[in-house]
C-alpha cells in the first residue's frame, strides 16, 4: 500500500509563506496610495509597517521558493513557467526593498526632497513592484493548477487514506 | 513637472528591472555550448549553446556525466567548461541523458 508523504516536506514552505507578503504588499501599497490624498499620518504608518513586513517575507519567500524549486523542477512539462515566476520574484522583492530604503530615508530625513515627492516616488515604485507581484502569483498558480507543482497525487483507488 | 520626473524614473525603473535570466525550450537532440552557471545543492547546471540559447537542465538519477570517457561526479563541473549534452525534451522540460566534458 501507497503511504501518504509527510505533510511539511521541504516544498510545502514555500506556499506557507508566500501567501503573506502577497496579502501584505499589495495592502501596503493600497495604504501608500492613501498617504497621498490624507493628511493623517495613520494610512503612512500603517502602510511603511505592512510594507516593512511584507518585504521581509517576500526574501523569505523567495528562500523557500528557492528550496522548492530543485524539487519540483525536475516533475514539472514546463519549467520555463518557474523560470518565469523565479524572475518575477527576485524583481518584486527588489522593487519592494527599493521602495523600503526610499521610506527609511524619508523617515529618517536622509533624502533631500519633499515628503510629497518621495511619498509619489515610493508609491509608484510599489505600484510597478505590484504588477510584478500579481503576476509573478498568476505564475506561481499556474504552475500549482496547471503542472501541480509540489502537489501529491492520490492513487487512484485512494489506497493510503484507508 | 516634478510629477512628470517622478513618473520617468519610475518608467525608466520599470524597463530595467524587466530584463531577467531567460532559459529556452529546445528539440530533443545532442548540443555543445558552455556551462554558464552550476547548482550543485540542486544537481543543476546552465549551459549556453553556440546559437545563444540558454537550457537549464536538471539532472535526473539517468544522467550520465563524463569527462574524457569516464564517468565522474557532478562536482566535476564547472562555470566556464564545454560540455556536449544530450537531451530529451519531454513537454517543454530537458531531462539531460548524457553530458560530456569537454577538453
Amino acid at each position: 500500500m501507497n503511504e501518504m508523504p509527510e505533510f511539511l516536506r521541504t516544498e510545502v514552505w514555500h506556499p506557507l509563506t508566500v501567501h503573506f507578503p502577497i496579502a501584505l504588499l499589495l495592502v501596503a501599497t493600497l495604504f501608500k496610495f492613501l498617504t497621498l490624498f490624507s493628511k493623517s499620518k495613520t494610512w503612512e504608518n500603517a502602510g511603511s509597517l505592512l510594507l516593512y513586513i511584507g518585504t521581509i517575507g517576500a526574501w523569505l519567500a523567495i528562500f523557500t521558493g528557492d528550496l522548492a524549486d530543485g524539487i519540483v523542477a525536475r516533475e514539472l512539462c514546463d519549467p520555463t513557467v518557474l523560470k518565469a515566476h523565479e524572475n518575477f520574484a527576485w524583481i518584486l522583492a527588489w522593487l519592494f526593498s527599493l521602495s523600503t530604503l526610499i521610506d527609511i530615508g524619508r523617515i529618517l530625513k536622509l533624502i533631500p526632497l519633499k515628503t510629497k515627492i518621495i511619498n509619489i516616488l515610493t508609491f509608484s515604485i510599489m505600484v510597478i513592484g505590484s504588477g510584478y507581484l500579481m503576476y509573478a502569483g498568476h505564475l506561481g498558480a499556474k504552475l500549482v493548477y496547471q503542472q501541480g507543482a509540489g502537489v501529491y497525487h492520490p492513487t487512484e483507488n485512494c489506497d493510503e487514506f484507508n | 513637472m516634478k510629477m512628470l520626473k517622478v513618473l520617468g524614473l519610475a518608467s525608466v525603473l520599470f524597463m530595467i528591472t524587466a530584463c531577467g535570466e531567460n532559459t529556452d525550450a529546445v528539440e530533443s537532440g545532442t548540443y555543445t555550448g558552455k556551462v554558464k552557471k552550476v547548482e550543485a545543492e540542486k544537481t543543476e547546471i546552465y549551459v549556453e549553446t553556440k546559437d545563444d540559447k540558454t537550457l537549464e537542465l536538471y539532472f535526473t538519477d539517468e544522467t550520465e556525466l563524463t569527462k574524457e570517457g569516464k564517468t565522474v561526479e557532478f562536482s566535476a563541473l564547472e562555470k566556464g567548461q564545454n560540455v556536449e549534452v544530450t537531451l530529451e525534451k519531454v513537454g517543454k522540460r530537458l531531462d539531460p541523458i548524457t553530458v560530456k566534458i569537454l577538453k
